[in-house]
């Protein structure tokens, strides 16, 4: 199974059209990546989809490099027993 | 930059102060008053009380089938029945909306008053309309109204190039006749000073009114003159400061306390070229006219008259309560108006389509947080009109959010959020980038388009 890492490149990919080596895991999405408003609740969306997963929306949508994302999506996914490879 | 006088220290806080004392958001934002107004009126500086209106009598009336039929093609007889009977309704048992006018002339403005006052209100009282002519004295006797407006233009442009009278002391002559006619007939006279913000106040308007207080002063009470201030064109000013004729301020006071105008036999007509009316009517309330004359959604000759609708909102600013009035119906009038075909501008206070609606995504992001960070009060309760959005590209997925959790009629924690609508966002978006679309997003294309990107949410909240 891919790690979470690996899971949150491919939807960011697929969200925002981009080549999966072009994503670091300190890019931020807006600023880096050029994620405009509503690709972030897409994003959101598309991890929730990925992952099996409900997010806290504001508390999602705050989060802003991938790397954090990876973070968050591991706790939630940990606090809503969902397992995953790390 | 200026010299700096007073430091002023930050008060912190945690918890905001939200001033529900002025906004209490169930009701219209309060007016409230701190300390006296002093006004310069012949070199002497008198105050006045602002604060005080809250105990004193001031009252609405209404001119909507004169006045507001002069700018429109003709009412029927069932549409104005109608009209009246939501206005009585509006101005509710304590009879804020005090009386309303009808013309006299035809067989069915007749008919019409006899229809209203069938209705069995008691308020808005129904008074009459006429030319300054003996013989129009007929028509309000044999309608059997207690009280009627008569013309008494005040200003040379009127005494002299419109009624040619040859001196000022001829037409007050006439008037008097006609006031004195009224008195004859049993029907109480409302004398309306046209264009008495553009007359000789010392020279014409105050010897004029002394007269006519002498006069009443030989009749019964209840037949005793009034006086209604008619800013024809729009010309009255409330700033502090203005010189006559064209101060409200100074205006009144000197009928009240110079001529001993009663405040309940005084009144201010408005018109609204120079997009002062309503101010001019609220500012005549403060300083002692007892009545503004108003139009429903302002509607009146030319430019307009003071909206009565503005004028009730006014009123329970000032007032800091209901007093019976029954807000929803001005909903209600609106709505009537524009299936008889009255145009209502879409950002018109109140009663427009869009007037508590927001397209920007920032406000509608405010909205969704609490909505009356963006609304003026509680305009649901008020006016069975919750804040809205109109969706365009500038709308944003926070714009969004609050039209579908408003159109599912969903509050508090079952509301939608941005999350579950993301599709729905992007159908959105991409009208405007992909297809080029240049016009806002209509109800019907969201609904159409939430039943088929939201299916499972449409199940559950529109049953299928």
């Amino acid at each position: 199974m891919a790690t979470v890492e690996e899971r949150v490149k491919a939807a960011t990919a697929r969200v925002l059209k981009l080549d999966l080596d072009q994503i670091k895991q300190e890019h931020s999405f807006t600023v880096d990546l050029g994620a405009e408003s509503v690709q972030s609740v897409e994003l959101v969306a598309m991890f929730e989809e990925e992952f099996g997963i409900e997010m806290e929306e504001d508390a999602a949508l705050s989060v802003e490099t991938v790397g954090k994302a990876v973070a968050f999506i591991t706790e939630v996914c940990a606090e809503q027993g969902v397992e995953v490879e790390k | 930059m200026n010299e700096v006088k007073k430091q002023h220290p930050l008060v912190d806080a945690e918890e905001p102060n939200l001033l529900e004392d002025t906004f209490p958001y169930s009701l219209p934002p309060l007016i409230r008053f701190k300390g006296p107004v002093v006004e310069y009126i012949d070199g002497e500086a008198v105050e006045f009380d602002f604060g005080a209106v809250k105990d004193r009598d001031i009252l609405i009336t209404d001119t909507t089938f004169r006045d507001g039929q002069q700018a429109r093609p003709p009412y029927t007889i069932d549409q104005m029945v109608h009209i009246y009977d939501l206005l009585s309704r509006l101005g509710g048992p304590n009879g804020v909306i005090r009386q309303t006018e009808f013309f006299l002339y035809t067989k069915n403005d007749r008919e019409t008053l006899d229809r209203c006052r069938a209705l069995g209100h008691k308020y808005p009282e129904c008074t009459g309309w006429i030319r300054a002519v003996k013989g129009d004295f007929r028509l309000v006797r044999e309608a059997g109204l207690k009280e009627t407006g008569i013309l008494t233009s005040s200003s040379d442009y009127h005494i002299f190039h419109k009624l040619k009278f040859r001196s000022r002391a001829e037409c007050m002559d006439r008037y008097c006749e006609i006031v004195e006619a009224a008195f004859e007939a049993g029907v109480r006279p409302r004398c309306h000073l046209e264009d008495v913000t553009r007359a000789d106040i010392d020279g014409f308007v105050l010897p004029f009114v002394d007269r006519l207080m002498e006069m009443s002063s030989q009749v019964p009470e209840e037949l005793s003159a009034k006086i209604r201030l008619c800013d024809t064109m729009g010309f009255g000013i409330s700033y502090p400061g203005a010189e006559l004729p064209r101060s409200i301020p100074k205006l009144i006071y000197k009928l009240t306390h110079e001529c001993g105008v009663p405040s309940d036999r005084l009144e201010w007509h408005g018109h609204n070229d120079f997009h002062k009316v309503h101010t001019n009517a609220g500012t005549a309330w403060l300083y002692g006219c007892g009545f503004a004359n108003t139009t429903l959604f302002g509607f009146g000759e030319r430019t307009g008259n003071p909206p009565l609708e503005g004028a009730i909102f006014e009123y329970i600013a000032l007032k800091g309560d209901l007093c019976g009035i029954d807000t929803m119906a001005i909903t209600e009038l609106a709505n009537y108006m524009r299936s008889i075909g009255l145009p209502i501008p879409e950002n018109y206070p109140f009663v427009g389509k869009a007037f508590n609606t927001t397209r920007a995504g920032i406000h509608a992001d405010g909205l969704r947080r609490d909505e009356q960070i963006y609304n003026i009060f509680d305009t649901e309760k008020l006016l069975d009109r919750p804040p809205r959005v109109a969706i365009t590209d500038k709308s944003g997925t926070d714009g969004l959010v609050h039209w579908i959790n408003e159109f599912f009629g969903l509050k508090g924690d079952v509301r939608i959020n941005k999350i579950k609508i993301h599709k729905l966002a992007r159908w959105v978006l991409d009208q405007y980038d992909e297809h080029g679309r240049l016009t806002a997003i209509s109800d019907q294309e969201l609904e159409a388009k939430t039943k088929e990107l939201m299916p499972d949410y449409w199940q559950k909240y529109k049953g299928g």
